[in-house]
């Protein structure tokens, strides 16, 4: 391979940037996961002394969460089109888990079938669908 | 959709890395269009064409794939 070929890009570039994006969206996730669990605790435990602190802790929170977010949009924008592709797939199923498992367990709920501690469990199988989407879609695009 | 990608790589003797670099795209991107997996972008088209030197019609071939599902 000719490195002085003018069609050759930057050696691993859409993989550095992907690989950084990743390790951006990571680190603004687990931040977040670690404020919503702080703030959730002090509120269990009545740590949090006043309606003020509570808010300025859950907003803290909400902001970590909201830059999770933009950096998983840069991560989407930036990626290669496949991946993204596959993201985007893999967002759709997590989102209709999502709606319609937690609207079904709502419809439980509200008939008395249903504790409203299992919103936990639909939480978490919304969580959990994305990543193992995003498995699938490589391994049927390999 | 059909293409020439693998035999238009082989011409070059490019692995699949070489031209996703050219690319910049992953390799299993190369792999899945090759495969016709999946079809490219109108913009990751033009950089197809662009990179092989020759108009997209001579590479891409709007006739299904035999492989194509619905």
């Amino acid at each position: 391979m000719n490195s002085t070929d003018p069609s050759l890009r930057s050696p691993g570039s859409s993989q550095q940037r992907d690989c950084r994006n990743q390790k951006l969206v990571l680190l603004w996730s687990f931040l977040w996961a670690l404020s919503f669990l702080a703030v959730a605790q002090g509120i269990k435990r009545e740590w949090l002394s006043s309606g003020v602190v509570t808010f300025a802790a859950v907003a803290g929170s909400a902001i970590l969460g909201i830059a999770t977010v933009l950096a998983y949009r840069r991560f989407l924008e930036e990626t290669d089109e496949l991946r993204r592709k596959i993201e985007v797939e893999a967002l759709a199923v997590a989102f209709g888990v999502g709606m319609v498992g937690g609207l079904s367990y709502w419809l439980l709920v509200i008939s008395g079938a249903a504790s409203e501690t299992g919103y936990a469990y639909v939480f978490s199988a919304t969580i959990f669908t994305h990543p193992i989407c995003v498995l699938i879609g490589r391994r049927r695009y390999a | 959709m059909k293409n020439r990608l693998k035999v238009l790589r082989a011409e070059r003797d490019w692995t699949q890395a070489d031209l996703a670099q050219r690319l910049d795209v992953s390799r299993q991107t190369v792999n899945a269009i090759e495969k016709g997996k999946y079809d490219p972008s109108l913009p990751l088209a033009f950089r197809i064409a662009q990179v092989f030197g020759m108009a997209i019609e001579a590479i891409f071939d709007p006739t299904p794939n035999p492989d194509d599902r619905l």
